[in-house]
This record gives structure tokens, sequence and C-alpha cells, in this order.
């Protein structure tokens, strides 16, 4: 078995990494917002979201975290009164995508928490390594 | 024997910094383990783990499965020490059957933070005692 102290990088490295790859799905709603289809009828940006899991890696004996899929959000569509806009239907109703700006706001806030909590580990860590090294120095 | 014996068979810095050797490896896996808790702290259906109290006795071992066959897997350190937190344990529980509350996971890892600390400054200075014990200066 690898060392616990080692391994606290890995894990607190692999959930930043899972937390950044949220933010980025996170980002990617967001800027979508206002994509609407392009055909009249066509469907607009479909909100997607992250599935976490937990896995065993063997090779730090412990569970650390990936990404496992990312998944469509099955809210149905905003619906909008344009007729001018190019993907409007025949009654004039253009389908907006099903991003709320207010939750994805939270959820970055979230993801940006679980960040941090995961830097922190990384610095404990890395305190606890360099004081166990010190011991080194204690006969000078 | 190098300085004082507690019965004649191990001599006690000796013993101290053992102890403290083996609290501070104790440390670093509890904080592994709150690592986990930490990286998974949104997974859903993720169980929140700790791991067993720090026992000063180096001959207990816990309960714990045998390996009696070659294809049986063997379980790793953290494995074996780390436990699942009983549900009522736990601050609070997510809709997502996640059970990691981020401030409890943080106030623990400054406790194992601490714990471990406390074990280095205590091998440290006994190897100190020792050094000055055996110097010429």
């Amino acid at each position: 078995m690898s060392d616990p102290l080692t391994t606290i990088g890995a894990l607190a490295g692999a959930g930043m990494e899972a937390q950044s790859q949220r933010l980025r799905i996170v980002a990617q709603n967001m800027a979508n917002a206002r994509s609407a289809g392009a055909t009249p009828g066509a469907d607009p940006y479909q909100r997607r979201t992250v599935i976490f899991s937990a896995e065993m890696d063997r090779a730090i004996g412990s569970y650390s975290v990936d990404v496992k899929r990312t998944e469509l959000d099955p809210t149905p569509f905003r619906l909008e009164h344009d007729p001018s806009h190019p993907a409007a239907d025949a009654a004039g109703n253009v389908k907006m995508p099903n991003v709320n700006m207010l939750v994805e706001m939270a959820d970055m806030r979230e993801a940006n928490l679980s960040y941090e909590a995961n830097l922190q580990m990384m610095r404990r860590a890395r305190t606890m390594i360099s004081s166990t090294i010190d011991l080194l120095r204690s006969g000078q | 024997m190098i300085v004082g014996t507690v019965d004649g068979s191990s001599s006690a810095p000796l013993w101290v910094s053992e102890l403290a050797s083996r609290k501070a490896s104790w440390a670093a896996a509890r904080q592994a383990t709150i690592a986990g808790n930490i990286a998974n702290a949104d997974t859903p259906e993720y169980r929140a783990r700790d791991i067993a109290p720090f026992n000063p006795d180096p001959y207990a071992r816990p309960l714990q499965m045998s390996r009696t066959h070659a294809l049986h897997m063997e379980l790793t350190d953290l494995e074996r020490l780390a436990e699942a937190v009983d549900e009522t344990g736990t601050w609070d529980i997510a809709h997502s059957g996640n059970t990691v509350s981020i401030d409890e996971e943080m106030i623990k890892s400054g406790q194992a933070s601490r714990d471990h600390q406390m074990s280095v400054a205590v091998m440290s200075t006994f190897h100190r005692m020792m050094l000055s014990a055996v110097s010429f200066r």
C-alpha cells in the first residue's frame, strides 16, 4: 500500500478534477442559456448535469472519485412567444433551453466549495509531509 | 539499553518513539480517509467513512476477514482500518444518500492534523533528549 500522505494528494487531486469538470459543465450551461434552435420548432440546447461515482482505486487503496457520465436534464423547455425568431413554430412560440441561471449559480458555488475543501486537504497533507521530513533536521 | 527502562525488556524513550510513530501513521491514515470523504462529498449514495480510534496496544488487531484462497482480494491497510460511519453519527444526510458533511470532515481533518503534529513533536523532543544524553558538549 502506498503511503497515506501521498494518497491524500491523489484523492484530493481526483476530487479537484471532478469538481472542475462539474464547473466546466456549469459554464457550458450558462453560456448556452439562450441557445435556441435554428429551424422552426427545433429543440434548443438541453441542460447537462454531471454524475459522480466513488471508485475503489486499488493502486492507492482508497475510494477515489470520478465523473461517471454527463446526463441531459429532462425538465421541459421554456416557451417564449417570439414570431420573428427563426426557430418559432406555427403559433410563434420558440423553445428556449431549460437552463435556470439561479440553479446554475448555486451549483457553481457548491462546486467551488467542494473544490476548496479538496485544496485544503492537499495543503494539510503537505504540512504533515514537511513536518515529517523536518524530523531529519531535529538532530542539528 | 540506552537511558531508562520500563521492565527491563524495553527502553522507555525508544518505546515512546515507537508509540509516537504509530500514532503518526494512524493520523496519516485517518487524514487519507477524510480526504476520500471530501473527494466524494457530492457522490450520490456515498457513505462517509472513518477509521477506528487509535489503540496504543501494539499487539491489538481488529477483527478482520482472513485471506484463505489465492483468489480472495487482499484488503488494503486503509480498507482494514476504515469503516463506514453510522448514519446517526454524521451531521447531515443529503437527498442523494450522501452522508458527507464538509464542515464535519474539516473539523476531523484538523484533529488528525493536530494528532500528527503532536506525535512528530514528541518524536523530535525525545530524539533531542537522547542526543543531549549521549553528547559530551
